[in-house]
């Protein structure tokens, strides 16, 4: 292991080692904490300039309930959901099926498809910007979340793709050849073999998709405008705009938008770090 | 039919279990990023005809004093970017320990990654906010006044690299733990025999063997600084006076706030070209491993 | 420019939308409005909630009394802007809100709003308007109803004044010594935020208007004149000389107009100019505090031109019921219901036959206007919108850094050459 690691037995040094590394993470969060504390604040505190001491009352409930019944905020957070749970299952299900063909058929392209699908994963999004919203207007959908579903399965199935391709590839040959002796057809290979060992991959592809997908700022901004189809970051940045001084609202808002994904990650963490790291530790 | 389909499916099923993600992907994706090059060769307003100017736009972009300051802030988003993967590394490195209680930490250590840019960006804006953030309370624990960084053309783009930082370190740290854990202990053990500690340890047994660790941090994080978007919109929208803009958001704005989709579309392609130059690379480097593996 | 959006903050405090969005919850997917004959869609963008809330009650009232379904849907003040040349081209509504002037002219050179002149002369409405018609008139013809406006004008505070002894500059020499005043008082004397860009321009406007006039303005506006015009240089040595005497906000660059309404209302500054939205920055018992004068005047040969932005309402080219269109219009526009459609916004009526409001502001800015010899919209309304972006940020950054006059005007002189084709 390395660094080496700190003797078990040195109580002492491991208490110590722990307090430094405790002091560095409030460090590293401290921006959080605060954010976390301002949403507690009542706004007598925050007009009167009161925003780092000690809060005189806490206005926990008050803040949330008013990010909640006076402001859209329920109504972005349901459009979050409604985009980004169908896009996950999307992508899931094309890129289960593009990966398994792309890691066990050898065609001519196999390769250049390959390419395809991971370059357009890492092309800058303004390249597709004007093309795509202007498909969305002719397909009377701009301004609908079937639009942000359509483009997010699109976009993400290029990584997606590329993960399963990886995984299944990484799948044991003997069974692929077991299959064919005894003369499943591709379409039952995928049922039989494929499908029930991918698992841990598509929890793993699940809850990383979940997260880009909840995350998106950008096609929310291009493809959304009214407040029926906004998800929560674009309804977040509008909030801003109208609340501009009611920090308290705002940091409640902030942590709306940033609590999914955070529950996700802790509830599904050794999957998320399995997937993240998949390709890379692959080597 | 079915005798068809009987001696065809061999072929058949891939085909038809590839076309879904294929075809969206294709129509989506790859048309729309060749069609906006198409489009950088005119002058559209986005409902109007559109009209032809050859090479017009990319002319008139040589020429706008924006487009050099956005390149510019490209570029010092790219080099501060590189920060991420050696801090992400070395918080790594500190928290890889079995201690009670580090497991805790550690996941406390990557939540950044899985915030909002959105939320990171309102949590930075108020930080720096003159007069109530976190800054100006620090500053004036020291008897000093926090500068008006998100209103400074020097400082301001710094500024926002700095939040943007935040959870590209916890990135890098994710996949460098995760490199950690697989370094081979006989090496170590090697080396350690041979007297080889602290640094040198480091420089010359375990970072070898995290080079392909290193390749994804940097990848990751060359793509995080070119894709720079969300955290200038909702912080500056790229001011002041443009001083913090950078190709994705002078493209965005452009476009929707000037409608001029031709010349947005025409950066857009400047910063496609860019990238370009990477994926090339990426993709070399692994075509090449698949080569090996296969 | 966002003087609308302001009032959704106040409103939104106080009023409980929970109905609205149970509502907007259950409806789901938003299903593209499929007009059939029967049916007006009316499309707004009110930031303010009881303006959209009075909106839906007209619109009920009128579907009950000529038995045509009436929907309407609210979008977004900001993204409306951008969202209104999508579907005026593919998935027209009936009835749009926009605003008149060059924003119009816009559309209606594309042929994207339909002629309503017939219902221009049918109501007799040019008899009510007065001035305020040809905002909505290109060519002769009539392309929209205006619907209310927006006085910009110098807010102040009165017990703030009177606690320091000000009184509002009539004039440039009074301006200058108000300044020291509240400089030696240590207020700001002029509050100032310019995140939002626009608000710099808006005191571009008042200074030219004050120094060249209106034709000229317009002229320039229209991109007749160039930036870098003769013309032009008395209007920024002026406005030099106020940011070298530190007449704004610092850091003017970090705040958005709300904040910056809020060192109005928080008595750190002595005055500011904006509309009467401004109100939104005030806690209610400070309203009436609130108050306004003419920004002052510098040059005593010119008539009195004011900035006056006019909103309007409009029945888009491709609309599918263009009768019903123009039977809601009528209704929407009766006397009664127009009144009550201003009064949440306290903007200024644009017929002359309306019942004085209870609004001592929206009477103020009435009277004020009595008095003036023509009006502007505002920069981001009356010229271009490629320029106005141009320009938004040019006076942003000469705010910032006056020392660059030259290398800002030579650049926007670049972009109105491009734009006008010169």
């Amino acid at each position: 292991m390395y660094p080496r690691p700190v003797p078990e037995t040195a109580h002492a040094s491991r208490r110590l080692y722990m307090t430094l590394v405790g002091a560095i993470l409030i460090v590293w969060l401290a921006p959080l904490f605060a954010v976390i504390l301002t949403s507690f604040r009542s706004m007598a505190d925050v007009m009167s300039g009161n925003l780092w001491g000690w809060p005189t009352e806490i206005a926990v409930v008050e803040n949330y309930t008013a990010v909640f019944t006076q402001t859209p905020m329920a109504r972005y957070f349901l459009n979050s959901l409604v985009i980004t749970i169908p896009s996950v299952v999307g992508v899931l299900i094309l890129s289960t099926l593009a990966g398994f063909v792309l890691a066990r058929y050898r065609f001519p392209g196999n390769m250049l498809i390959f390419a395809l699908f991971v370059g357009g994963n890492f092309l800058p999004h303004q390249i597709m910007m004007i093309p795509v919203r202007d498909l969305m207007v002719r397909l009377n959908l701009y301004d609908t979340t079937t639009a942000l579903i359509i483009f997010h399965v699109a976009f993400q199935t290029g990584f997606a793709t590329l993960f399963m391709r990886n995984f299944i590839a990484a799948l044991p040959d003997e069974l692929f050849q077991a299959a064919r002796a005894e003369g499943a057809t591709p379409f039952q290979t995928l049922i039989h073999v494929v499908v029930p060992l991918v698992r841990p991959a598509l929890a793993a592809l699940a809850i990383l998709l979940f997260t880009f997908i909840w995350n998106d700022y950008f096609w929310a901004v291009v493809l959304t405008v009214s407040d029926d189809v906004k998800p929560v970051t674009a309804g977040l940045a509008n909030l801003r705009g109208e609340w501009v001084s009611a920090w308290n609202l705002i940091s409640a808002g902030t942590i709306i938008v940033a609590v999914p994904p955070v529950v996700m990650f802790f509830l599904m963490q050794k999957h998320f770090i399995a997937g993240l790291t998949m390709g890379a530790v692959k080597g | 039919m079915t005798s068809l389909w009987r001696r065809h499916r061999w072929w058949l099923t891939p085909t038809l279990l590839i076309l879904p993600g294929a075809v969206l992907f294709a129509v989506v994706i790859l048309a729309s990023s060749v069609q906006s090059l198409w489009i950088s060769l005119h002058d559209w307003d986005g409902f109007g005809p559109m009209v032809w100017i050859g090479l017009g736009n990319y002319r008139e972009l040589m020429d706008d004093p924006q487009f050099y300051v956005s390149l510019k802030n490209n570029v010092i988003w790219l080099v501060m970017f590189m920060l991420a993967p050696p801090i992400g590394l070395a918080i790594a490195l500190l928290v890889n320990q079995k201690i009670k209680g580090m497991r805790l930490v550690k996941s406390m250590f990557f939540i950044p990654l899985v915030l909002a840019s959105v939320a990171v960006g309102v949590v930075f804006t108020w930080v720096y906010t003159p007069e109530f953030g976190l800054l100006a309370l620090i500053f004036r624990a020291f008897g000093a006044n926090a500068p008006a960084l998100l209103s400074d053309e020097h400082f301001v783009t710094f500024a926002i690299v700095v939040a943007a930082l935040w959870s590209q370190i916890a990135f890098c740290m994710v996949l460098y733990l995760a490199g950690l854990n697989n370094l081979s202990e006989e090496l170590i053990g090697a080396g350690r025999v041979d007297g080889a500690r602290g640094w040198n340890m480091l420089r010359h047994i375990v970072l070898p063997q995290l080079t392909q660790v290193t390749f994804i941090a940097i990848a990751v994080t060359v793509v995080g600084a070119l894709r720079s978007f969300d955290m200038i919109s909702v912080m500056t929208r790229g001011g002041p006076f443009g001083s913090s803009s950078v190709l994705a958001y002078q493209m965005f704005e452009q476009s929707i706030f000037s409608y001029r989709f031709g010349y947005g579309a025409a950066i857009a392609s400047v910063l496609f070209v860019i990238m370009a130059v990477f994926i090339t690379w990426y993709l070399t480097r692994i075509i090449r491993a698949e080569e090996r593996g296969a | 420019m966002t003087f609308n959006r302001i009032e959704r903050s106040l409103s939104r405090r106080t009023f409980l939308k929970g109905t609205a969005a149970v509502s907007a919850a259950l409806s789901g997917f938003p299903i593209p409005a499929i007009a059939q004959s029967s049916e007006v869609t009316i499309i707004s963008a009110e930031s303010n909630a009881n303006t959209a809330e009075v909106l839906r009650r007209i619109a009920a009232d009128f579907q009950k009394a000529a038995g045509t379904k009436v929907v309407v849907n609210n979008m977004d003040h900001e993204a409306d802007k951008t969202a209104i040349r999508n579907y005026l081209v593919a998935g027209a509504p009936d009835v749009c809100f926009w605003f008149s002037g060059n924003r119009m002219r816009a559309f209606v050179t594309r042929g994207l709003f339909d002629d309503i002149s017939d219902v221009f002369e049918k109501e007799k409405y040019a008899d009510v308007l007065g001035a305020t018609a040809g905002s909505v008139t290109v060519d002769g013809k009539q392309y929209g109803l205006p619907t209310g406006g927006t006085l910009w004008g110098m807010f102040y505070r009165k017990d703030v004044f009177d606690e320091h002894g000000l009184t509002a500059p009539a004039s440039w020499e009074e301006f200058l010594a108000f300044g020291e005043k509240c400089k030696s008082a240590n207020l700001t004397p002029v509050a100032m935020g310019t995140k939002d860009l626009w608000p710099a321009a808006g005191w571009f406007d008042q200074m030219n208007l004050r120094i060249n006039g209106l034709d000229k303005h317009f002229a320039l506006m229209n991109g007749e004149m160039a930036y870098t015009d003769e013309t032009l240089k008395p209007v920024f040595d002026h406005w030099e000389e106020l940011i070298k005497q530190g007449f704004f906000t610092p850091d003017h660059t970090s705040f958005g107009w709300q904040e910056a309404g809020a060192f109005l209302a928080q008595k750190r500054a002595g005055m500011m100019n904006l509309g009467a939205f401004v109100r939104a920055a005030f806690p209610q018992q400070d309203l009436p505090q609130l108050t306004f004068a003419p920004f002052p005047v510098i040059d005593d040969g010119l008539g009195r031109y004011e900035e006056f932005s006019l909103n309007s309402v409009h029945i888009p080219a491709n609309a599918k019921n263009k009768s019903g269109a123009r039977e809601f219009l009528t209704h929407f526009y009766k006397p009664e219901n127009l009144a009550a459609y201003l009064e949440p916004g306290g903007n200024v009526p644009p017929r002359n036959d309306l019942p004085a409001s209870k609004d001592p502001l929206v009477n103020a800015a009435v009277e004020s206007l009595k008095a003036v010899a023509g009006t502007s919209q505002f920069y981001d309304r009356d010229t271009d919108p490629d320029m106005a972006q141009a320009g938004l940020v040019g006076f942003q950054e000469f705010m910032a850094r006056p020392e660059r006059r030259d290398a800002i005007l030579q650049r926007l002189e670049g972009t109105r050459r491009r734009i006008f084709k010169l």
